[in-house]
């Protein structure tokens, strides 16, 4: 994944990652669907939702901050595609940690900068949850102790010679894999899109808006996967890559499917529990590694 | 010399001051600029609240000295996370999160809201207490290593910085903003003025991202 490529692969590398990342959001959904005895739509399902908003009417509420209401939709497909650039280039695993805490600010000035108050409680809660990026952190730390490095290509090769992270740090892969359960959708601690808030910090984009958050939730499930499995289980080839992201997938829809969304309060008070318990094993690591 | 956040692709110096980037410290500088900019060519949206138990809205309206008077408290801030990414002194970045801690209280405290007042004055409390401990870390930086000059100690010549230096300047700048102080803060986000209020929650998360790569470097 660290080979230099062309403008034109780039570009093609991003829109089938975010081909992908979609696909992946439409089986996670029909998983759930089946294991709920539902039907479910097909997998393509949000592929086709982003085509379809993206032909749709489009407009900005009179109520709304105009140039934030666009600029934020701008300023999430750019950040996760500088996350896609740093993951194929083997760079350091602590911009997308960055990345990945700042898409909060994003999902914030979704929900605030229309003006409705469905956005704005489906923004306040995505940042009271911040509790949840906590155990992201630890993780990265429990990996730089083991690694001693933060790039991608460092901990790659750090796999090659001594086996998969999954093994050797197990809760911290535990703790990020939460991380990433944390952002999928109908998990639960899916609160920043609960029904009472009709669709969350999402409600009041639609038509092109809409259509660019789809890319960009498409770009970010394919990113996180992609990093789960890179810091885990090291460099994979695109086939076995594919998999293992498919697999993480039937797996978070499990999740998903068998767990009742929780409330606000559950679901930080959870997570706040991880983040401790997380704590004491990085210490633990830090004791062992460096007595 | 490599830090955490990656090679040191530019380093500015004027005398014992100086400015670096790093891949990590660019990016995050970028963000507090795009952001700052948002701040300065956006309007406030008008928040629609609904009346309880009835099909009634209204529309709040947001005067504009108010509206002025948080735009530049917005613009200080952004100004203020943007040396915080990007200084390459322990000092400096201590002073900078704590102009973030003031800048904070300063964006909302002006909206008019009994409520939003009393989280503004408690988050004040809060921020003024943190930063005993986010100075006395960057005193203890000092006195340990002889240095507050981060490339010297991504170096790695000086003596090891204790952890309880670490563990004060880590304190300081989650008293400025991080979680479990988010609770006063809900009232704070929820305030009117998204362009200004999102600048609180950015700031708050860049600070601490870059502590990260800080207590990270010796």
């Amino acid at each position: 994944m660290t080979s230099r490529l062309s403008g034109t692969d780039m570009i093609a590398e991003l829109v089938l990652a975010t081909i992908f990342g979609l696909l992946l959001l439409g089986i996670h959904r029909k998983l759930i669907a089946r294991i709920q005895r539902r039907p479910g739509p097909p997998v393509w399902q949000e592929i086709l939702h982003m085509l379809k908003f993206s032909f749709k009417t489009t407009w900005v509420p009179l109520t709304a901050s105009r140039t934030l209401f666009v600029g934020v939709v701008l300023i999430a497909i750019g950040i996760w595609t500088a996350a896609f650039y740093v993951l194929v280039s083997g760079g350091s695993l602590l911009v997308i940690l960055g990345i990945y805490m700042l898409h909060k600010i994003v999902e914030h000035g979704f929900g605030l900068s229309s003006g409705s108050p469905y956005g704005k409680y489906g923004g306040v809660r995505s940042v009271i949850s911040a509790a949840s990026e906590i155990p992201l952190f630890v993780s990265v730390a429990v990996i730089a102790v083991y690694t001693h490095s933060l790039d991608l290509s460092s901990i790659m090769q750090y796999q090659q010679v001594y086996g998969p992270l999954l093994f050797t740090a197990f809760p911290a892969a535990c703790a990020m894999f939460l991380v990433i359960l944390s952002k999928m959708p109908f998990g639960p601690f899916s609160i920043v899109e609960a029904k009472e808030l009709v669709s969350g910090y999402k409600t009041e984009h639609f038509g092109i808006w809409r259509a660019g958050l789809e890319v960009c939730n498409g770009l970010k499930s394919f990113v996180l996967l992609a990093v789960f499995l890179t810091v885990f289980i090291g460099q994979l080839t695109l086939p076995w890559l594919l998999t293992g992201m498919i697999i993480l997938v039937v797996l978070l829809a499990f999740s998903c499917a068998v767990t009742p969304m929780m409330s606000p309060f559950d679901s930080v008070t959870i997570q706040m529990v991880v983040t401790g318990l997380m704590l004491v094993y990085a210490m633990a690591v830090l004791v062992v590694m460096h007595p | 010399m490599a830090s955490i956040g990656g090679i040191p692709s530019y380093i500015l110096e004027f005398g014992d001051e100086l400015v670096y980037f790093t891949p990590y410290t660019i990016t995050l500088f970028l963000l507090a600029l795009t952001f700052t900019v948002l701040v300065i060519i956006s309007r406030p949206e008008r928040q629609v609240d609904i009346a309880f138990g009835g099909d009634a809205y209204r529309a709040k309206e947001i005067s504009l000295s108010e509206m002025r008077f948080r735009r530049f408290m917005a613009i200080a801030c952004g100004l203020a996370s943007m040396g915080a990414m990007v200084t390459g002194d322990i000092f400096n970045f201590t002073l900078f999160t704590a102009m973030v801690g003031i800048t904070n209280v300063g964006i909302v405290a002006a909206v008019k809201s009994p409520h939003v007042q009393d989280a503004a004055y408690q988050y004040g409390l809060v921020a003024l207490s943190a930063t005993v401990p986010l100075f006395a870390g960057a005193a203890v930086y000092a006195a340990a290593t002889g240095s507050l000059s981060m490339i010297e100690l991504m170096k790695g010549t000086l003596p090891a910085v204790p952890l309880i230096a670490k563990a004060m300047l880590v304190i300081g700048v989650v008293g400025e903003g991080m979680a479990p102080f988010y609770a006063a803060k809900a009232e704070m986000f929820r305030a009117p003025g998204a362009p200004y209020v999102i600048m609180c929650s950015l700031s708050s998360l860049l600070i601490f991202l870059r502590v990260v790569e800080v207590v990270l470097l010796g």
